[in-house]
């Protein structure tokens, strides 16, 4: 028999069939130990003890307010950091022809990420007075992941670290020089409009960047870890 | 014959000594033309310019003030060292994120000391760029014409600084080599400078001033301009940040991949040293003692660095003379229309001075004062005035959002002024003091009412609140204050000895 002889098309395979989602669960398991998003995971839980340890033991900065965000904002920008390392695509753009999945995988692993980040650093919160309280540290955490995301995307994974880090020094440059741009969202009040806005937008800027475009250094033929 | 029974050639004495240093030089050109690093510093520079040299743009043009925040506190390392660490990280990491570790192990070349060779194309890129950027920004404030000399030990310890960091790095990227092993270097060198600063406000002796953010007692005020900087701590530091340093790539040669067990012994002999070392530098600091012009460490103090730099002063006014350091030249007029006034008032009663001068600031064990006291010594007598303090020369100041007004300026040297000329000094004064102080205030323009506000202020304490100024103090200050002239500056004149001498009670006052 040829396939010249064959004269229908075999049966399409029912979408919702245990093999499909079990395929389906293998792939998105794949994509996330490719990305060691469980070891990104393991970071974001120790960051959360390390906030918790920082608000229980006081390791304040001496000085106004401005001063006290300090220590939680280092934190919240390694955690920021870890999610945008995690994107960094090993396979480089042999990854990128077998299938359509890549960008929704993308997408789904930066903001649960994101989300994670977000449950481990706020669990870290109860540890003592966090400036701010858990709606600052969303609003910092997202913009700042944002940045990374955003740095992931132009610089490639390895460096999304980059982009949290480098916003670090400009806050802490602009606070201590008192400016109050919203851009510097971190020194803005936890309910102001203006910095979520920013925040939130820096956020999809970068989550956008990095489902549509990918990290950098997956666009480049198959690279180191 | 043929090649397998050939013996073989014996490598020349001299060559087997000579190849392993030019093997590892040739290895280290290939690293440093090959290195990551440059990658990283345009970022850097953004950053340099942003946090370490914008800001001291709003200083007065004294070294002292414009790299107080950038090398005093450190923010010049703040801005490289987690950056440098975390692209050091990612050159550690290379042999282990790439799995070629097995591969470069079975070359000739020990691991540890090739490892050693990619570290060190690192650092010299990481340092060369901290040196051009400092050299770059001493550069442009010496064409804007800042006076006195740079601090180049501080320098020296920022480049320290900046290869202790890329060594750590560099280490945690070979213990930890995946992707991870950058954004973590990069967080802890961040979290470690500023625990660093944290501890660093705090603390004004001790180990803790071996911290290179700790700007407490070793980085203030007329250093460079009066007297020279006093290398002793920053010698200490470099100390300390080499023993880290050496100890964090002795780390790096443990793992069993990084060579033979010969070679693993050195490293944890060099790891043993390195702590040894830092421990000294550590133990360094905590030996230092505050002297009248920084910290002196008496292992290492040279009586050289005490002598003060000569210089010829600059002097003007005609009614009351004023000599300032010319590194001052630029304030001449302001301290002259500041002085002449207060002067004139008291002239003519006991101990009221003829002319003034500037002296050096004395080192504080915290990070220097609103203003310094006045003193007034000598026959003829002489007042003695230090400029050096921080928040109340005129114009811009970085460590204010307002500029020091002209009125700001004045009235604090008017309340030095007399609170030297009524023996309070640098103390809050006995009630009398500080009565006859307030009437002397009033009488140069500073109403009752804005006094108690004025004086916290020069004495960098805190605001003292709206109605203060209606304590016994002020009662007596304003009975006082409604005599005549004549019969005040009669009063005066009779009992200035004794209220110098804290001789008298506020009931005394008439």
């Amino acid at each position: 028999m040829t396939a010249a002889g064959i004269h229908e098309s075999p049966p399409a395979p029912a979408p919702a069939s245990p093999a499909f989602a079990v395929a389906g669960a293998r792939l998105v398991w794949l994509y996330l130990v490719s990305r060691r998003v469980p070891a990104a995971a393991g970071l974001l839980a120790a960051l959360g003890g390390v906030l918790w340890a920082a608000l229980h033991w006081h390791w304040n900065i001496a000085g106004g307010a401005a001063a006290q965000l300090v220590i939680p904002l280092v934190i919240e920008t390694g955690a920021a950091g870890v999610v945008a390392v995690s994107s960094h695509g090993p396979f480089g753009e042999a990854e990128r022809a077998t299938g359509r999945w890549l960008p929704w995988l993308r997408l789904g692993t930066a903001v649960a990420l994101t989300a994670a980040a977000f449950g481990a650093l706020a669990a870290g919160g109860t540890g003592g007075y966090l400036p701010g309280g858990s709606l600052s540290l969303l609003r910092n955490l997202g913009g700042m992941t944002g940045t990374g995301l955003l740095s992931a995307a132009v610089l490639g994974g390895a460096f999304g670290w980059v982009g949290p880090m480098g916003y670090l020094v400009l806050i802490e440059g602009g606070l201590a020089g008192g400016w109050s741009t919203p851009w510097l969202w971190p020194g803005r009040p936890p309910g102001d409009l203006g910095g979520a806005l920013c925040a939130s937008a820096v956020f999809a800027a970068g989550v956008i960047a990095l489902t549509l475009l990918g990290s950098q250094g997956a666009r480049r033929p198959p690279a180191s870890e | 014959m043929t090649a397998t029974s050939a013996p073989a050639r014996p490598v020349p004495a001299l060559r087997a000594h000579v190849m392993p240093p030019l093997s590892f030089a040739r290895l280290l050109g290939i690293e440093v033309r090959r290195s990551p690093m440059p990658l990283i510093l345009p970022l850097v520079a953004a950053l340099f310019w942003f946090d370490s040299y914008r800001p001291s743009t709003s200083q007065a043009p004294f070294y002292p003030l414009v790299t107080f925040w950038n090398m005093g506190q450190g923010h010049t390392i703040i801005d490289f060292g987690p950056f440098v660490a975390g692209m050091a990280a990612w050159i550690g990491s290379r042999d282990g994120r790439r799995g070629t570790a097995d591969l470069v192990t079975a070359t000739a070349c020990p691991r540890w000391v090739a490892q050693l060779a990619a570290w060190a194309a690192a650092a010299i890129w990481a340092v060369a760029a901290y040196l051009v950027f400092v050299g770059v920004m001493f550069a442009v404030y010496a064409q804007r014409g800042v006076q006195g000399e740079p601090p180049w030990w501080w320098v020296a310890v920022g480049a320290t600084a900046v290869a202790a960091f890329s060594a750590g790095g560099f280490t945690v990227g070979v213990l930890v080599p995946n992707r991870f092993a950058a954004p973590l270097a990069a967080f802890a060198g961040f979290l470690v400078l500023i625990m660093s600063s944290q501890t660093g406000f705090r603390d004004t002796s001790g180990w803790a001033l071996v911290l290179p953010t700790n700007s407490n007692g070793n980085f203030q005020l007329d250093s460079g301009i009066f007297y020279p900087y006093l290398p002793d701590l920053p010698i200490a530091r470099i100390v300390f940040l080499a023993g880290l340093a050496i100890a964090a790539l002795g780390l790096a040669g443990l793992p069993a991949a990084a060579g033979e067990r010969r070679v693993r012994i050195v490293a944890a002999i060099v790891a043993a040293a390195g702590v040894a070392v830092a421990g000294t530098g550590a133990g360094l600091a905590s030996s230092a003692k505050l002297g009248p012009h920084g910290m002196v460490i008496s292992a290492l103090h040279d009586a050289a660095s005490d002598r003060p730099i000569v210089y010829t002063p600059v002097c003007g006014g005609s009614a009351f003379r004023v000599c300032l350091n010319p590194a001052y030249r630029i304030y001449l007029a302001d301290v002259i229309a500041a002085l002449t006034p207060v002067a004139g008032e008291v002239a003519g009663l006991p101990g009221a001075p003829v002319r003034a001068v500037q002296a050096g600031a004395a080192y504080t064990a915290g990070e220097g004062g609103s203003g310094q006291a006045m003193t007034i010594t000598g026959r003829p007598a002489v007042l003695s005035v230090t400029l050096g303090g921080y928040g109340f020369l005129p114009g811009p100041t970085g460590f204010s959002s307002q500029p020091t007004t002209m009125t700001t300026f004045y009235q604090s040297m008017w309340a030095l002024f007399f609170n030297a000329f009524t023996g309070a000094g640098s103390t809050v004064g006995t009630p009398v003091q500080q009565a006859v102080t307030a009437v002397l205030l009033a009488g140069a323009g500073v109403p009752f009412g804005q006094q108690p506000g004025l004086l916290a202020q020069v004495a960098n304490g805190p605001s003292p609140g709206p109605s203060t100024a209606k304590d016994p103090v002020y009662t007596a200050a304003r009975r006082f204050a409604a005599l005549a002239a004549s019969a005040r500056q009669a009063w005066l004149t009779e009992h200035l000895a004794a209220i110098r001498a804290d001789r008298l009670t506020l009931e005394q006052l008439p």
